[in-house]
């Protein structure tokens, strides 16, 4: 007999008490959103998402975007890698600090960059000369972006490059095999789906930012301004059809990340299961 | 150190080496010496230090102190992927995501021998492993059998000249242990290649090694054939860990068994221990004492008795063609040696009413 | 440093982290710690027990306990029902859980603010029936706070209870605990680590949030000004050295809640695994 099946009463009041709780808080949103981009119907949510201000504004959170995920990939695979294949002093703090961005206010995280960079920064006056303006510019967008998604990838690579071991990695030492040999033919594999999941995830956080993007941008419309943004600028002028269409472009994204993810995991619980054998 | 050691040119030779792992000594200046194309064994109980030294031959870690030389050269300095050895890992190490035949391949394809080779080297190996048509499998497809003798097969392929081997049958199941042992140990006589195995279980060590060097607290206690070790144990830990042992401090009350000196405990292995049925027709009978049987235990092809004597419960081996005894039967026991054990120092002792008799185990 | 693994790439690796880490969090750190150095105390103290300040940070605290512990228990039913029930749209629910984290904050805001005003479809519905305004109170903060915070409870507890062993309920059965008792006797106490832990990040996750409350906040003075927004109006002022002193206080309320969290999880696994 299975002790687990239990009191119907029960699972059916927890189910219907989850479904009510999820569709308020969650699904009645999204509805309100697209509902309301169409409020004009299909020719005024066409002109609100094809607004000259909104396709850059698009253009600048998708080069944000792939800016940071390129950066956050190349750290996560190093620093999971170096983190998990070697010993050496320092490592826990090491880890603190990559977690760090992601339990610091997106304002805070702004507010930071604004310090460094800034015109009372102490790097400002090395960096003015040359030409390159951070604050209020495209590359504070860009670095705040990463700042906010640091860990994202690493994250997801730990845990199974734990659980796989140094084994492999030191068999093909052994036989010689440089480092990009054993990193190519004998780590990536293992952790190619969580890699991918690392990176949708990555994605769905960089192009979503607001906060600390808000601080370092400067709302100049068409020059600074990511897609989140731009939202604010329509929502507070009471253009709410046309907040409502950039948005739903946001929420199309957040659905494919979503389904994205849900293929990505079943992948990389199998990936682990595997490393853990 | 045994004989043939010396008298044979050493060809791993760990000198003075010491490793430790934050507070933990893992190598207590460790010396040992094995000669070409032996099959040695480090045994010892878990934390005494064998991994380790496998690992530092391997060049997967490196002694804080000490030398490390390998046909003639000192290795230190030199990386183990050019040391010349095949290593197969206690998980194996497979890799997960490559097929058999790429696994066996990799040592070769790193050393950019052409395809053509390969191809031929594999299938030779497959074919000595007995696992041809497996080729295409990936490593969870296989038994744990099968794993092993691939991990040992990629060992193998870019021709070593000493093979490491961690703990290689620790992960398998008890039947095909066995089995492996032999196979292992046919294999290893018949490519002549240097070997070294780690293992806790001593059986393992005697019945597949040609040398064993016994390890404990990160020194070696003794090094020699699994019969020195077995007959001629030189320290007390080897005494006990050897073998089925039993600890006895009154050893003076057995009959036939004078006190030596204070402070020292006597050991006792069944094989130094006969029982006898009353009125079974031996030698010695005049010299043994009665106990009484409180239990009995099926060995398989044999039967071990516990028999109370002395406040002791001592284990005895009986055939089982022989008449069998019961539960709270009493026998008459015969004890032919102990070994005795005073601070470091070990020493036999045998029964006085052989004295004029020479004992073979 | 020891002596090199045997396996190459630990420069090259290494190397690879330490200089993005220190572009993008090591130096403005020290420029964080550089600057707070530079702060008078008295100011410092000045600014931070301002009343407008000290509201900030009780509408940000308040607002974000009460989102959590909504969360904590509706996060222990959803990873519940998600492990132990099977039901038609279960794979939809336990996608869905992660639209929070997928979906844009201000985006959130947006709507949630939109539909929560005494004109939107909810908001109507309630100030209509009860009187009860939700968009521009501290209960349409709590409201974003919710949909914020869902998913931290979930993904922590759900994995803990997939891997429960039936055996400890079998046992517990054997002995003639009824469902209840094992519950709370059994089963809870394995996954209380797990709960207090997505309840903290949950917690510390909604006390610095800023894109989905500011829409819905409303930002009065001493009614809705959360601390973020607080920091948000300073650095429009370029009063660096308030913004600052505000965000320092925040980090330390953050660090607080982790370090608890922390020293929890520690004594629970030295309970169960008998060492630390």
């Amino acid at each position: 007999m299975d002790i687990r099946k239990e009191n119907r009463i029960l699972k059916w009041v927890l189910i219907i008490i989850s479904f009510v709780f999820l569709a308020v808080f969650l699904i009645l949103p999204l509805i309100y959103i697209i509902v309301t981009a169409f409020r004009d119907g299909l020719s005024g949510y066409i002109k609100g998402i094809t607004d000259e201000y909104a396709l850059k504004a698009t253009g600048l959170t998708i080069k944000a975007t792939i800016i940071a995920v390129l950066v956050n990939t190349i750290f996560g695979l190093a620093a999971a890698w170096c983190i998990t294949k070697y010993s050496f002093k320092g490592k826990k703090i090491l880890s603190t600090f990559i977690d760090l961005p992601v339990t610091v206010s997106p304002i805070i995280a702004g507010l930071i960059y604004v310090l460094t960079f800034g015109r009372q920064g102490a790097l400002y006056k090395y960096l003015d000369p040359l030409g390159i303006k951070i604050i209020f510019a495209v590359p504070g967008i860009v670095l705040a972006t990463v700042f906010v998604t640091f860990p994202f990838i690493s994250r997801e690579l730990i845990p199974i490059l734990t659980a796989q071991g140094t084994d492999e990695e030191e068999a093909a030492a052994l036989m010689g095999a440089g480092t990009f040999t054993i990193f190519r033919k004998v780590t990536l594999p293992h952790v190619k789906w969580a890699l991918l999941y690392g990176v949708v995830l990555c994605t769905a956080r960089a192009m979503g930012e607001f906060g600390a993007v808000s601080v370092l941008s400067g709302h100049l419309r068409g020059k600074t301004n990511t897609l989140p943004l731009y939202i604010e600028l329509l929502y507070q002028g009471y253009d709410f059809t046309g907040a409502f269409a950039a948005s739903s472009i946001l929420v199309i994204m957040a659905i494919i990340v979503l389904v994205l993810r849900l293929i990505l995991e079943h992948k990389g619980k199998k990936e682990l299961d595997v490393s853990r054998r | 150190m045994s004989e043939n050691s010396t008298v044979k040119e050493a060809y791993v030779e760990l000198k003075k080496v010491n490793k430790h792992f934050k507070d933990f000594h893992a190598t207590d200046n460790v010396d040992i010496s094995i000669p070409k194309g032996r099959l040695v064994a480090l045994l010892g109980p878990s934390g005494s230090g064998k991994t380790t030294i496998l690992r530092m031959i391997a060049g997967l870690e490196h002694p804080d102190s000490g030398e490390i030389w390998i046909d003639g050269k000192k290795v230190n300095d030199i990386p183990g992927s050019e040391r010349g050895i095949g290593f197969v890992f206690q998980s194996y190490a497979l890799f997960r995501y490559m097929t058999v035949y790429d696994n066996i391949a990799f040592g070769l394809r790193i050393k950019k021998v052409p395809e053509k080779e390969i191809k031929e080297k594999v299938t030779e190996l497959l074919k000595l492993i007995s696992c041809e048509g497996l080729e295409k499998r990936y490593p969870s497809q296989l038994s744990g059998g099968q794993r092993q003798r691939v991990a040992f097969a990629r060992a193998l392929a870019p021709n070593p000249n000493i093979l490491l081997l961690d703990e290689p049958f620790a992960a398998i199941d008890a039947k095909v242990r066995l089995e492996l042992r032999t196979w292992l140990r046919e294999m290893i006589t018949k490519l002549k290649i240097t070997s070294i195995f780690v293992t806790h279980d001593q059986d393992e060590a005697i019945e597949v090694a040609d040398e064993i060097i016994v390890t404990n607290q990160g020194r070696v206690e003794q090094a020699g054939t699994p019969r020195e070790l077995y007959s001629h144990p030189k320290t007390p830990f080897v005494a006990q860990f050897i073998g089925n042992s039993l600890p006895v401090k009154n050893y003076d009350d057995f009959r036939f068994f004078e006190k030596y000196e204070d402070e020292v405990t006597a050991i006792i292995r069944p094989e130094f221990v006969n029982v006898y049925k009353k009125g079974e027709k031996v030698q010695f009978l005049s010299s043994a004492e009665e106990a009484t049987v409180e239990d009995i235990i099926f060995r398989g092809s044999s039967f071990e008795i516990k028999v109370r004597l002395h406040g002791n419960l001592i284990s005895a081996y009986r055939s089982i063609i022989e008449p069998a005894v019961e539960v709270g039967e009493k026998v008459d026991v015969f004890i032919y040696r102990m070994f005795l054990i005073k601070n470091e120092e070990i020493s036999i002792i045998s029964n006085q009413s052989l004295k004029q008799e020479s004992v073979v185990i | 440093m020891k002596r090199k693994s045997i396996i190459p790439g630990f420069g090259i690796s290494f190397g690879i982290t330490i200089s993005i880490l220190s572009i993008v969090v090591l130096i403005p750190l020290c420029s964080l710690v550089v600057f707070t150095s530079k702060l008078s105390f008295s100011e410092f103290l000045y600014t931070v027990t301002r009343p407008r300040v000290m509201s900030g940070y009780y509408v940000s605290i308040s607002t974000a306990l009460v989102a959590s512990l909504i969360n904590a228990v509706m996060g222990m039913i959803l990873a519940w029902i998600l492990v132990r029930y099977d039901f038609p749209g279960k794979r939809f629910i336990d996608g869905i859980i992660e639209l929070p984290f997928a979906l844009p904050t201000a985006v959130a805001g947006i709507s949630l603010t939109h539909m929560t005003t005494t004109n939107g479809w909810v908001g109507k519905f309630f100030y209509d029936l009860f009187g009860i305004r939700i968009a521009y109170t501290r209960l349409g903060i709590t409201v974003a706070l919710i949909f914020i915070g869902i998913p931290f409870v979930v993904r922590s507890v759900q994995p803990v209870l997939e891997k429960i062993d039936i055996q400890y309920e079998e046992a517990a059965y054997i002995m003639g605990a009824d469902s209840g008792t094992t519950f709370r006797k059994v089963i809870f106490p394995e996954l209380l680590p797990a709960l207090i832990s997505g309840f903290t990040l949950a917690f510390a996750r909604c006390i610095g949030e800023y894109g989905s409350v500011v829409f819905i906040a409303g930002n009065t003075p001493y009614e809705t000004e959360i601390a973020p927004l607080l920091i948000m109006s300073e650095l429009q002022e370029f009063d660096y050295s308030a913004a600052t002193s505000i965000a320092l206080v925040m980090l330390a309320i953050a660090f607080v809640i982790l370090s608890v969290n922390a020293l929890l999880q520690a004594s629970v696994s030295r309970r169960v695994n008998g060492l630390a």
